[in-house]
C-alpha cells in the first residue's frame, strides 16, 4: 500500500517558517557525556543548599575515574590519553565511591546540615509521614549497600556504578525536598 | 492535689473554648485571568477550582487554633496563607475551597493537608508533604513535589511539560502528553502517557508501570535500583532498546533473546523499526519488561 | 494577559537555570529540550549541514553549560543560546569551507516585511533561504525568521549595522529573483 501524497504546507511570509527544527536524533546523550568533563562556572559565592548537587557529581566522576576508571576512560586509540591505572586497592570499587562522597567537605557539610534541618522537620509531621520518609531514607540507605556489595563481586560493571552514583543523588534530592517542602507548606 | 486538680480544670477549660472557636471566613478580591494565585496551608484540606470570573474566592472553615487567614492581592498576584501560631493547644486545621480564575498559575504549598485541584488551566507547582493530591491538567506545565502523600494526576491528552517527583507516596499519572520527569524512592509510578516525547523516570525501590505512545525520535530513560520496570510503549519509527540488569529478569514481547555481559547481569540491545527513538531501561535486582505494543 | 503568561514561564525557566547553575544536569536536560529546536534549526539552516548543525547545537548547549552563571535571568535565555549559537556556526562554517565573501554595497533594506505576494511551499522557500550567499542568508534568518531587529541582527553576527541592512537587501532582491515574485 502506498503511503497516502503529503499534503503541501505553503506560507504567506517568511516569519510563518517553523523557527524550530527537531534534529533527527537525540542529541542529548552525547551533550550530557560531555557536561561531566565540562564544569559550569560557578555564580559569585552565595550559600545556597543545593551546591553539594555540584560537588556530588564532581566527586562521583573523580571517584569512579580513578578508582574504576579502566572501563569509563575513553578507548585506547582516542587520543586523550588514559592516565594509568592501579590494579589493586585495599577498598572495594563500591566502598570507594562511599569514601570519595564522605571525604568531600562540601558533601559531609551539605548532607549534614540537610539531616539535621530534616530531623526537625519530621518532629514537628505526623506520625504516620515520619515512618514513611524513614523508610525511604532507610530504602536508600539499603540501596546504597546492596550496590556496594554487588559491585564488590563486579568492580567494573558502568550499570552499578552509574546506579550507586544516582542514588547518592538520590538521597540528597530527598532531602531537599522534604527540607524544602516544609518550609514551604509553613509559607516560609 | 487540689493545684493539679485546678490546673487541669483550667486546660479542659481552654480547649474547649479553642474547639468552641471554629469558624468561617469568606472573602473576595478582583485577580488578573492569567495571574498567580499562591495558596499555603499546613493542614486540613484545600480545594482549588477554577472558574470563569475575574476574581479569586475563598471559603474556609477553620479549626480554632487558626489564628487568621491572610488573602492579599497585588498585580498579577494573589495570596492566600492559612496563619497558625506555634505551640497552639488547639485546632489548627482549616478547610479551603479556592475558586480561581481558571487561566491561573497556581502555586500550592501545604504540610498534613490534601489538596485537590480541577478546572485549573495554567501552570501548577504544588509542594504537599503528608497531604495526598488530585489534580487535573490541560496543556500547561505541572511541577508537583510530593512526600508522604500519594498523587493522581489526570490529564487530558494534551503536550506540556510534566514533572513529578514523590519520596514514599505512590504516583498515578492518566492521560498525560509530552515531556515527563517522575520519581519516587519508594512510592509505585503507574503511568499512562498518550504521547510522549521524552520520559526520565528513577525510583529507588518502588515499581515502574509505563504505558503510551512515544512520538517519532522519542527519547525513554527509566532507572531503578529494586524496583521492577514494566514499559509497554509502541513507537512512530520505532526504537533502538538498551535494557539492563544486574540480578533481575529481562524479558520482552517481541520474541528478542537475552545477552550475558562478560561479567555478572544481563543486557538487551536491539532496534526496533527505523530506530527512530530509544528507550533505556536499567535496574540492580528488578525486572524489566519492554513490549513494543500497547 | 499574555505578557503575564510568558513573565510567569521566564519565572519558571529562571528557576531551571538556578538549578543547572549550581551543577544540576536535570535541570539543564529540561532547559535543553525546550530550547533545541530553535538553535537547531538556526545551526541547520546556517550551516545547511546536517553533522555539522549537529556538532554546533551540541557546542552550543555545551558552552551555555560553561557560562551559565554569567547569563542575566531577566533576559531572554533563548536570545543568549542564539547568540552562542550564531558564533558557533560562523566558526564551523569558516573552518568547513573558508570561502571570502564580497561585502555587499550599502544599501537601505527597502521593504519593512518579509510578506510573499502569494503563497510558497516551505520547501521551496527552505531551499531558496539555503541558496543565498552566506552573508545574506545569516542576517535573513536572525532579522526575517528570528525576529532580531537590524542592531540585535548585527550584533551577533559581528558586523556593522549598515551592512546588516546591505545584506537583508541582497537577500530581499535574491529572493525575489529566485522565487519570482515580490518579497515585501
Amino acid at each position: 500500500m502506498s503511503a497516502p501524497e503529503e499534503r503541501k504546507v505553503t506560507v504567506n511570509s517568511l516569519a510563518e517558517l517553523p523557527a524550530a527544527i527537531q534534529p533527527g536524533q537525540d542529541l542529548w546523550p552525547a551533550i550530557e557525556a560531555r557536561l561531566k568533563s565540562a564544569p559550569v562556572s560557578q555564580a559569585p559565592s552565595r550559600f545556597t543548599r543545593l551546591r553539594w548537587l555540584a560537588a556530588a557529581a564532581m566527586v562521583a566522576s573523580v571517584a569512579v575515574g580513578v578508582w574504576i576508571g579502566r572501563d569509563l576512560w575513553p578507548l585506547p586509540g582516542s587520543g586523550t590519553g588514559a592516565p594509568p591505572l592501579t590494579t589493586q586497592h585495599p577498598l572495594t570499587e563500591g566502598a570507594a565511591v562511599n569514601a570519595a562522597y564522605m571525604s568531600d567537605p562540601r558533601y559531609r557539610r551539605e548532607r549534614a546540615a540537610l539531616m539535621k534541618s530534616v530531623q526537625a522537620q519530621l518532629e514537628t509531621m505526623p506520625p504516620q509521614t515520619r515512618a514513611k520518609v524513614a523508610a525511604s531514607l532507610a530504602a536508600i540507605e539499603s540501596a546504597k549497600k546492596d550496590l556496594e556489595n554487588a559491585l564488590g563481586k563486579d568492580p567494573s560493571n558502568a550499570l552499578l556504578q552509574e546506579l550507586l552514583i544516582n542514588t547518592y543523588q538520590d538521597e540528597m534530592r530527598v532531602l531537599t525536598d522534604v527540607h524544602e517542602a516544609g518550609d514551604a507548606g509553613r509559607g516560609i | 492535689m487540689r493545684i493539679t486538680y485546678q490546673l487541669m480544670a483550667c486546660l479542659v477549660t481552654l480547649v474547649a473554648s479553642a474547639a468552641a472557636a471554629a469558624t468561617t471566613f469568606d472573602k473576595q478580591v478582583d485577580a488578573e485571568a492569567r495571574g498567580v494565585v499562591e495558596i499555603s496551608n499546613t493542614s486540613g484540606s484545600v480545594e482549588v477550582s477554577g472558574w470563569d470570573k475575574p476574581q479569586v474566592s475563598v471559603h474556609a472553615e477553620l479549626g480554632g487554633a487558626v489564628e487568621r487567614v491572610e488573602v492579599t492581592s497585588e498585580p498579577g498576584r494573589t495570596l492566600i496563607k492559612v496563619l497558625v501560631p506555634g505551640h497552639s493547644w488547639g485546632d489548627g486545621e482549616a478547610k479551603l475551597h479556592v475558586q480561581v480564575p481558571k487561566g491561573s498559575e497556581l502555586h500550592l504549598s501545604t504540610v498534613s493537608a490534601n489538596a485537590n485541584v480541577s478546572g485549573v488551566l495554567g501552570v501548577q507547582r504544588l509542594t504537599v508533604v503528608s497531604g495526598d493530591v488530585v489534580t487535573e491538567i490541560a496543556g500547561a506545565d505541572l511541577e508537583l513535589k510530593s512526600v508522604s502523600g500519594d498523587v493522581k494526576v489526570r490529564g487530558h491528552g494534551q503536550s506540556a511539560r510534566l514533572y513529578v517527583s514523590s519520596v514514599s507516596g505512590d504516583v498515578h499519572l492518566e492521560h498525560g502528553a509530552g515531556d515527563l520527569e517522575i520519581s519516587s524512592v519508594s512510592g509505585t509510578l503507574a503511568v499512562t502517557l498518550d504521547s510522549a516525547r521524552l520520559v526520565r523516570a528513577r525510583t529507588t525501590s518502588g515499581d515502574l508501570r509505563f504505558e503510551g505512545k512515544l512520538t517519532r525520535a522519542a527519547s525513554f530513560e527509566a532507572t531503578s535500583v529494586s524496583g521492577d520496570l514494566k514499559v509497554r510503549a509502541p513507537a512512530e519509527g520505532g526504537y533502538s532498546y538498551d535494557l539492563s540488569s544486574f540480578s533481575g529478569d529481562i524479558d520482552n514481547c517481541f520474541g528478542a533473546k537475552r545477552e550475558k555481559s562478560g561479567g555478572v547481569g544481563h543486557s538487551l540491545s536491539g532496534t526496533l523499526g527505523d530506530g527512530a527513538g530509544h528507550v533505556r531501561l536499567k535496574t540492580m535486582s528488578g525486572d524489566i519488561e519492554l513490549c513494543d505494543r500497547s | 494577559m499574555q505578557a503575564q503568561a510568558e513573565g510567569n514561564a521566564v519565572d519558571w525557566e529562571a528557576a531551571l537555570v538556578e538549578r543547572a547553575v549550581k551543577g544540576d544536569t536535570r535541570a539543564f536536560e529540561r532547559l535543553y529540550r525546550e530550547h533545541a529546536g530553535r538553535v537547531y534549526g538556526l545551526c541547520l539552516r546556517m550551516t545547511r549541514d546536517v553533522q555539522l548543525a549537529e556538532d554546533c547545537t551540541q557546542d552550543t548547549f555545551i558552552n551555555a553549560w560553561k557560562a551559565l552563571a554569567q547569563f542575566q535571568t531577566r533576559s531572554s535565555l533563548s536570545t543568549w543560546l542564539h547568540r552562542i549559537a550564531v558564533n558557533v556556526s560562523l566558526s564551523k562554517r569558516r573552518r568547513a569551507t573558508p570561502v571570502l565573501e564580497a561585502e555587499p554595497e550599502e544599501a537601505a533594506d527597502d521593504g519593512t516585511g518579509w510578506t510573499l505576494e502569494t503563497p510558497v511551499e516551505v520547501q521551496e522557500l527552505e531551499t531558496a533561504i539555503a541558496e543565498l550567499p552566506d552573508g545574506a542568508r545569516d542576517a535573513l534568518l536572525l532579522h526575517a525568521l528570528y525576529g532580531y531587529s537590524h542592531g540585535e541582527a548585527a550584533q551577533m553576527l559581528g558586523i556593522a549595522e549598515g551592512t546588516c541592512k546591505a545584506q537583508l537587501h541582497r537577500a530581499r532582491k535574491l529572493l525575489r529573483e529566485r522565487l519570482k515574485m515580490e518579497v515585501n
